[in-house]
């Protein structure tokens, strides 16, 4: 179980930031949930969120481990603390906040470098709030059958979630995320890696930023370590795996959205299908369901029984 | 009317009253009837009330289910933030909803859908709500485990669990260091008022900085302690979950609350039939 | 037990060794002391022995730790968490789980150990926390809570237990029950112990051996009284003998004790060693009366209390007065949770009290602003960290003045970073500061506004001996400034040095309230709070029961042997010691 130093940054640091932004960000969520919004015609002046922090450190430290952590922050602190866990929602605020956080994070390769670090931080925003948006439009078609149809209503969803994105990226984007992380990144820089133990990171300098003197083995896997490797070099260029790994985080978003779209067409058919034997359908249906869960339950715990 | 509205709460929600809420949502009904039950089959009940209702159109059956989720809302005795929180959020969203597709051509006809929608919302927002917020969050932590959720996360519920109360008050008092030292704007007049927020609102941003830091010091021994205590080690450890997960059991409790909410289930459907068939 | 042979170890990126060349052997069943000055490397040494150092925290180290005979740098951490247990300076950061019992047998879960809820039951008990097995964390007193970092290490059953700096955040009361459950585990269940302290007292009492550390070496290994006794080494190194051996060491040191007479640690040894001396009582030790001043704070039938997270709540205060007058210095005492934060709390108004009435220098509090508040009366919290808000302590102190437009701001930054000597680091962040610049730079943002009262909350706690000495003489500063000053504390020797005013609290009672004299003399307030005078009140009671003696200086000129005609000598003395009170102590110590 000895430090595994083939990455820039060891496992424990990793969870250090880990619980760090976790603790930090959590607390944040929970006090923006107190302030409260104001709204002056269809503009509205309300705190989204302090994302300053977890962007803060995730270009201070691993951004991987901060943009995970960020988003557990909120989902534990908030959500299941307050008792507001909006249970299978959270998983799309939880993943575009982790890929905001996490692209941003990469992006900065010099932390002194205010500028860098305002346009990461805004562009992090940007993009959470972006994939928030489309999954919001999806989430309203889903719920309302026939969206097409009703009058106005796609109009209105489109309008309303446009403007509420270009709403927050621009008041709170601006106010509680970029102005803030921009204050503090260059404040923060070489004053809070020792109280973790750690080195302060080097601008252009590879491999400095982690106290652990590690070998540098060629084809780490962690990602942490690609994305270091890539920002310290020359051009600060967004890691290909960053690009991936967002790309199919997001998909996997609103896939989930698409599910459950489909999902309702193959109950609507079923609806249809059933009209002269519906009580049947439905006692199948209830039946395969609770077979199912059933089954899992048995498999569980025979593979937590084996694992002993 | 809504500005004055938020005043007024501000005025009265403190970083101490929302501590307290917090810690009375978190530690305070682990004694209710929800909270004794087995936190996975909460879960299951929950991923059938949290999808359910998306697909539905019936809204006898909506109406059903709402009343049942309602009723256990009470029975898990949420805290009234909580319950507050819940009704903005639900209202809010389709009320504002509402008014701009109004202007976009709306008419009655777009009232009807979004009513469901709204009803839809409602009834898994409270099914969230009663289960995350009646079940103790260690318990939440074990159950999701089970269902095969990282470890890491289950860990860090816990570990927010503990957290929560040492964080918040140091936060509470770097606030205070703020409110003693500082210099508030008057708020007397209207400009005033909103400046006095404006400034509220920066000072909680600024405390963030002292609070990272100490946060800071603080994680350096949590870390050094988990990896003492072979954290690390049983994360990837199965023989480890097993232990952790052999206080869940079923009981009759849990049989109960299933059948009864089965039961409630299969009568709304019988009813929705029954209106429909009259109707026809 | 424990040996470690050559050991060398060097800190990423630091330039001279922590550890130098460190040659230990430990014996099983030993009960250690390690002293030393701050960063001499005591830390550091207990790392490497669980492993921490080198798997955990990377460096360069070279030389060997064995621990029953097996290197430390071929096991794993994990492995020899089993054989020692660590307890942390900030134990809180050490309690990861929601409630007690499952911290306690979190370590054993994780090792997948059978019956990890016995070993951790088994181990609360020995730790007297059996009854609090189900509590929630935060529902656990500050000693509790270390005792549960204790326990939860103990839980895998370690053979060596080593504990940074156990008692610093106790009352006294919780740190004698703290090191009576060490020996309990030394002697009935032989573990090994070794603990990092700077109260000497306890060592004497408790320990069999201790080691001296000075800049990464270990200067000596001696059975702890004997260790006591170098009072020139420990001096050097900041470290404070007991008050018994520092005494008779001024004692010796005029000729009084015969220099063949071992130096006593203890109060036992301390009987005989004084066995020659006598008592004579000082003329002139009662305290001229003073005028009594205006009223600055009036508590006038006070309920207050907490709400309750589960039915009633109950309050801490019920019909509560008090009332403090200009120019007093209040010490205000009690164990942990009679309400002295409380109290605080409701003077400076971040409490509101459900019933009574709170004048600040006959002004309701109720209707002041904070603003208004903050010119009146300021607190210094115990926890110094929290009151760093801004990024230097310049910036710190500044703060309250600059956004209150005070005129001459920059001028008073100035002249308060001269008086508390923080002008050399002026542009440091304050929590990036020794203990005792922490103090210093705390105190100097509490009065920055010049209030007519001043609150401290624990202001010694956490600190070494020599460095609580100098904050001691920073009160002394605060005269010119601040004239009413109310300090809530466990440390005994600041109270008797420097109050002329006790408040005992218990309960939310006030159960005494007056000169330190009639607070120690009443044996019904000791068995009621279990507070105890400093040692030396104790050395001299024990060797007369007419001894009122509260510091060294006291001691000793009512101990010296002298002739009948030395009395003019012996009135002088007394006068001397009247004019250095409470700053003496420091003083002539070093």
């Amino acid at each position: 179980m000895s430090v595994k130093k083939n990455s820039g940054i060891s496992q424990p640091q990793k969870l250090m930031i880990f619980v760090l932004t976790m603790s930090l960000y959590g607390l944040a969520t929970l006090m923006t949930e107190l302030i409260p919004k104001f709204q002056v015609g269809i503009v509205e002046f309300s705190v989204e969120y302090f994302l300053f922090i977890p962007l803060s450190l995730a270009m201070l430290f691993d951004p991987l481990s901060a943009a995970l952590g960020a988003s557990t922050g909120e989902l534990v602190f908030s959500e299941i603390m307050l008792g507001q866990f909006g249970g299978l929602g959270e998983l799309e605020k939880f993943l575009t906040v982790a890929i905001g956080v996490y692209i941003a994070g990469c992006l900065v390769r010099n932390p002194k470098n205010v500028r860098m670090v305002g346009f990461a931080a805004i562009l992090g925003v940007i993009l959470q709030q972006f994939m928030g948006m489309v999954v919001d439009i999806v989430k309203v078609q889903t719920a309302v059958a026939e969206f097409e149809a009703v009058p106005g209503l796609p109009e209105s969803v489109f309008f309303t979630e446009g403007f509420a994105f270009l709403n927050d990226v621009l008041f709170s984007g601006i106010l509680f995320c970029m102005l803030p992380t921009m204050y503090l990144v260059p404040k923060l820089y070489g004053k809070i890696e020792p109280l973790l133990g750690m080195k302060p990171r080097q601008a252009g300098v590879p491999t400095v930023r982690a106290q652990a003197v590690g070998t540098q083995t060629v084809g780490t896997q962690a990602v942490g370590t690609q994305s270091f490797e890539e920002r310290t070099s020359a051009e600060p260029v967004i890691p290909a795996k960053a690009v991936v790994l967002s790309l199919i985080g997001f998909a996997v978003a609103i896939g989930a959205e698409y599910l459950a779209e489909s999902g309702m067409a193959l109950i609507d058919w079923e609806a249809s299908w059933a009209e002269s034997s519906g009580a049947m359908a439905a006692g199948m249906g209830v039946a395969a369901a609770a077979a199912a869960i059933v089954i899992f339950w048995m498999k569980r715990n025979a593979q937590l029984r084996n694992a002993a | 009317m809504l500005e004055k509205l938020s005043e007024n709460l501000f005025d009265k929600i403190s970083i101490d009253f929302l501590r307290n809420q917090v810690m009375k949502n978190a530690y305070g009904n682990n004694d209710t009837v929800i909270a004794a039950l087995d936190p996975r089959i909460l879960l299951l009940w929950y991923l059938f009330f949290g999808l359910a209702p998306w697909f539905m159109k019936d809204v006898v059956l909506l109406l059903g289910m709402f009343l049942l989720v309602a009723a256990l809302a009470c029975m898990a005795r949420i805290a009234p933030l909580v319950l507050f929180l819940f009704c903005i959020g639900v209202f809010t969203q389709t009320g504002y909803l509402l008014l701009i597709s109004l202007f976009f051509g709306g008419n009655m006809e777009t009232v009807a859908p979004l009513l469901v929608m709204t009803l839809k919302v409602a009834v898994v927002s409270l099914a969230s709500v009663t289960v995350f917020s009646g079940l103790d969050p260690d318990r939440l932590a074990n159950g999701l485990e089970w269902f095969g959720c990282p470890e890491r996360f289950s860990f860090s519920i816990s570990f927010g669990y503990r957290m929560l109360p040492v964080l918040m008050e140091e936060f509470q008092n770097i606030l205070l260091s703020y409110r003693l030292r500082g210099n508030a704007p008057a708020k007397d007049t209207f400009v005033g008022k909103v400046r006095w927020f404006v400034y509220q609102v920066k000072v909680i941003m600024m405390a963030f900085y002292p609070l990272m830091l100490n946060t800071a010091k603080r994680s350096r021994t949590t870390v050094e302690a988990l990896e003492l205590k072979g954290y690390r080690y049983a994360s990837q450890n199965m023989a480890v979950k097993r232990i952790r997960l052999a206080s869940l059991r079923l009981g009759n409790r849990d049989i109960w609350f299933v059948g009864i909410s089965a039961a409630w289930m299969a009568a709304c459907v019988g009813f929705s039939w029954w209106v429909r068939g009259g109707m026809l | 037990m424990i040996r470690i042979e050559d050991l060398t170890f060097t800190y990423p990126g630091a330039e001279k060794p922590s550890l130098k060349k460190i040659r230990l052997h430990v014996e099983k069943g030993d009960f250690l002391a390690v002293i030393g000055n701050n960063g001499c490397g005591k830390s550091t040494l207990c790392k490497t022995l669980n492993g921490l150092i080198p798997h955990f925290i990377s460096g360069d180290m070279e030389g060997h730790v064995l621990i029953g005979g097996e290197d430390t740098q071929e096991q794993q951490v994990g492995s020899l968490a089993r054989k020692v247990g660590y307890v942390y300076q900030d134990f809180e950061n050490q309690i990861v789980r929601p409630t007690v019992l499952d911290d306690a047998s979190f370590a054993c879960l994780n090792y997948a150990l059978e019956g990890h809820e016995e070993r951790g039951r088994k181990a609360l008990s020995m730790c007297g926390l059996k009854e609090k097995e189900g509590d929630f964390i935060w529902q656990l007193s500050g000693g509790q809570k270390h005792l549960l970092a204790l326990a939860g290490a103990l839980a895998l059953g370690p053979e060596v237990l080593i504990l940074d700096e156990p008692i610093a955040q106790l009352d006294p009361f919780h740190a004698r029950q703290t090191y009576e459950i060490l020996e309990k585990l030394n002697r009935e269940y032989g573990k090994t112990i070794i603990v990092i302290e700077h109260h000497t007292e306890y060592i004497a009492r408790y320990c069999k051996h201790a080691i001296l550390m000075r800049d990464g070496e270990i200067l000596w290994k001696l059975p702890a009284r004997e260790a006591l006794r170098q009072v020139e080494d420990l001096e050097e190194s900041n470290i404070f003998p007991p008050q018994v051996t520092l005494a008779a060491y001024q004692l010796k040191k005029r000729g009084i004790l015969l220099e063949n007479v071992p130096l006593p640690t203890t109060l036992e040894e301390g009987k005989e060693a004084f066995s020659s001396c006598r008592f004579w009582p000082c003329v002139g030790r009662h305290q001229e009366e003073k005028p009594l001043g205006e009223v600055m704070v009036d508590l006038e039938n006070i309920r207050a209390g907490y709400r309750a997270v589960k039915g009633e709540s109950r309050p801490i205060f019920d019909g509560f007065s008090l009332k403090i007058r200009r120019g007093e210095k209040v010490a205000l005492i009690g164990s942990n949770g009679a309400g002295k934060s409380t109290m605080m709390k409701l003077m400076i108004g971040l409490m509101k009290p459900e019933a009574g009435r709170i004048s600040l220098q006959g002004q309701n509090t109720r209707k002041m602003s904070p603003e208004e508040m903050a010119k009146r009366i300021s607190m210094v919290y115990q926890n110094p960290e929290e009151m760093f808000i801004k990024d230097s302590i310049e910036a710190d102190i500044a703060y309250a003045m600059r956004v209150r437009k005070v005129p001459d701001w920059r001028e008073r930054t100035e002249k308060l970073l001269e008086l508390f000597h923080l002008t050399g680091i002026k542009d440091r962040d304050g929590r990036l500061l020794s203990g005792g610049q922490m103090r210093r730079a705390s105190l100097a943002i509490g009065i920055a506004l010049n209030p007519g009262i001043l609150l401290l909350d624990e202001p010694t706690a956490n600190l070494d001996i020599a460095t609580r000495h100098e904050i001691m003489g920073t009160l002394e500063l605060l005269k010119g400034i601040t004239e009413t000053v109310v300090i809530a504390t466990h440390d005994m020797q600041l109270v008797c040095q420097w109050a002329d005013r006790i408040l005992v609290l218990k309960d939310g009672r006030l159960i005494a309230d007056g000169a330190r004299e009639e607070i120690f003399a009443d044996r019904e307030v000791e068995r009621q709070v279990g507070i105890q005078p400093p040692e030396i009140y104790a050395m001299g009671r024990a060797l007369s029961e007419k001894a009122d003696c509260y510091t060294i200086e006291e001691f000793i000129d009512c101990f010296q042997e002298m002739e009948v005609n030395c009395f003019q000598e012996m009135e002088a003395n007394c006068f001397q010691e009247m004019k250095g009170e409470g700053f003496g102590y420091a003083g002539e110590a070093v």
